[in-house]
């Protein structure tokens, strides 16, 4: 939380000091506080998200795609859709853009401790994970076996290309990409993520499966997890929706009486059958 | 504390509290309506029995709120924030139900993550009630725990008494304004007062049960019965005391809060063209949902007041009492 303001709806300035062409139209900026103080006091968990704003053009949610371990500054990861989006994406190095947050519950880090732990992903959906993904790494010794299922609908579209050897070379880690058709010199698996999970059937014993992805792909991918033997509570999903405050007042992104941007995004399946939510 | 205070003392006090205090009130404005706007001169208050069309909620929730403003290339002060508002000020002839409303919306604004140009308005407030008499058609105030006499967020509140008022103070900041005018109330009068307020409870027609929870009903075709005749217009969410959504606007350099609703389609739409609330039927939902099932979950209450406005003021006539009376529980 913005602590050292009081008001609730001004954002942190900072500066855009990298910026990575993650695929045609994704980008992965990299923030830095201007206010030092401000920067070493912004901690986050993974899965958290923030409100970034161009100013005179809007504010929108994304999620902290890097680890907080790296202290590395804030990423963001994002796909060029709408306003917001697009003028993000005119930026350039040296920039300035506001945040506020972090936002939202986060993963459970705790809950994972001593567990194997599957990572599902497709496309963007990657984003929220990559930050848990390194987080764990960082903590190697914690968690047990890591599983990362990696889709997208082309090669094209795999996003933090550069990070896979190092995901692949890290210890107990096991790294599987698909892309939806066979492509010319494509050497991973093919086929949509629901299938490759099914061909792979991970364990489900001490296991916890961590999805996100475009809402298809999620509707798909939960009956596949439960037939292999996942309980409801040990299927973890980050939610999307359009956050405008993050602070459970402006009252757009609530599914029943659950505010997405307070309560969540981060929800286990048993919630959400809880909450009579459908993707 | 009740004292009996004649329609002369009530206008002298207040026309001597503007030297120092901003005073808000109803005002009948030719061809318009009641409006709540600045009183400038204490003449203009009017305090009879019809209602105001727009709810007090404004001078809490700006209908737009300039938050800050942006000042990246001029270098000194990149971020130049509004001073909050600090001026105490009052508000005179606010109704039970819209006093409640405010006590609702605490819940949203000063709670976790306090909103400081709504707390700081709140504070800076002497409300002032006034008891109904006369009820519209449309109120159902009862129904939603409330009463026309009731003081509940309130400072003090007037009732109408033969060709006065009788004041009953409710705190300190009350006392600081209407304390030592008038006279006590005596024995009999009390009595006569105490009949008046069960009266003016009595006197409400529209009487709905708000069910405990309206669960059971979400996949029912019933909502899509109900919103068939909405437009969409979102005059019921700008004038209900209590909806409090918002939006928040870029405006060339300036951050604004504006209200936005549920009953429009942009309100929930993702810029990947995905809406979760696609139809009228899921908006319409929504409203009634937010207010009788998720905000009663969260908070133990009702988001509505019954105050009506939103069945006088709808084009179509959708009347949400009576649509939350009938939502078939059985189903």
């Amino acid at each position: 939380m913005n602590s050292t303001n009081s008001n609730i709806y001004l954002p942190y300035l900072t500066e855009i000091v990298d910026i990575r062409q993650e695929t045609s139209d994704i980008k992965t900026v990299r923030l830095k506080f201007k206010d030092a103080a401000a920067g070493k006091s912004f901690d986050y968990k993974p899965g958290q998200f923030v409100e970034l704003s161009v100013f005179g053009e809007g504010e929108a949610p994304f999620c902290i795609s890097n680890s907080p371990t790296r202290k590395s500054g804030i990423e963001c990861s994002i796909k060029r859709m709408g306003k917001v989006t697009q003028a993000i994406h005119e930026l350039d190095i040296g920039d300035t853009v506001g945040i506020r947050g972090p936002y939202g519950n986060g993963f459970s880090v705790e809950g994972l401790k001593n567990k194997n732990i599957l990572f599902v992903a497709g496309g963007i959906g990657l984003a929220p994970l990559r930050s848990l993904i390194n987080y764990c790494l960082d903590n190697r010794d914690k968690f047990k076996t890591i599983t990362i299922v990696n889709g997208a609908r082309t090669s094209k579209d795999l996003v933090y290309k550069d990070e896979y050897e190092i995901w692949k070379k890290a210890k107990d880690t096991h790294l599987h990409l698909t892309v939806d058709c066979q492509e010319e010199n494509w050497a991973c698996m093919v086929g949509v993520v629901p299938r490759i999970l099914e061909q792979l059937t991970p364990t489900c014993k001490d296991s916890v499966a961590i999805v996100c992805g475009p809402p298809v792909m999620i509707r798909f991918t939960i009956p596949v997890l439960l037939k292999i033997g996942f309980c409801p509570e040990e299927i973890i999903t980050t939610l999307e929706m359009k956050m405008k405050c993050g602070l459970g007042k402006c009252g757009r992104c609530n599914i029943g009486h659950v505010y997405i941007c307070k309560d969540g995004p981060v929800f286990t399946n048993k919630q959400l059958d809880e909450l009579k939510y459908e993707f | 504390m009740e004292n009996i205070i004649s329609k002369k003392d009530l206008v002298d006090r207040i026309e001597g509290l503007l030297k120092d205090f901003e005073i808000i009130g109803p005002r009948e404005l030719p061809n318009k309506g009641i409006f709540y706007q600045p009183i400038v001169n204490a003449g203009d208050l009017y305090l009879g029995d019809s209602f105001t069309v727009e709810p007090v909620k404004k001078y809490f929730l700006s209908p737009s709120e300039y938050l800050f403003k942006e000042n990246l290339e001029q270098g000194a002060k990149p971020v130049e924030e509004l001073p909050l508002p600090g001026a105490g000020r009052i508000i005179i002839g606010v109704r039970p139900c819209e006093a409640r409303g405010l006590v609702l919306l605490d819940k949203i604004f000063d709670a976790e993550y306090k909103d400081d140009f709504y707390t700081s308005n709140r504070k800076r407030s002497v409300i002032v009630g006034l008891s109904c008499l006369m009820p519209d058609k449309t109120c159902f105030c009862t129904s939603m725990g409330g009463s026309p006499a009731e003081n509940r967020g309130m400072d003090a509140i007037l009732f109408s008494a033969g060709d006065g008022f009788i004041v009953e103070i409710i705190t300190d900041k009350g006392k600081d304004i209407f304390g030592a005018l008038g006279s006590d109330i005596g024995k009999e009068e009390k009595k006569a007062w105490e009949l008046d307020k069960e009266k003016r409870k009595g006197a409400l027609e529209k009487r709905i049960t708000a069910p405990e929870s309206l669960d059971g009903t979400f996949e029912s075709v019933y909502w899509q019965k109900a919103s068939l005749a909405c437009l969409s217009c979102g005059i019921c969410t700008y004038l209900c005391p209590v909806c409090h959504c918002f939006d928040l606007v870029d405006e060339e350099r300036k951050k604004l809060k504006c209200y936005d609703g549920c009953a429009f389609v942009d309100f929930t739409l993702h810029a990947s063209g995905e809406n979760p609330r696609p139809t009228k039927k899921e908006r319409y939902r929504q409203r009634v949902f937010h207010k009788f099932e998720y905000f009663k979950k969260n908070f133990g209450e009702n988001l509505c007041v019954g105050c009506g406005r939103c069945i006088r003021h709808c084009p179509v006539k959708i009347d949400i009492a009576d649509i939350v009376d009938k939502a078939p529980l059985t189903q």
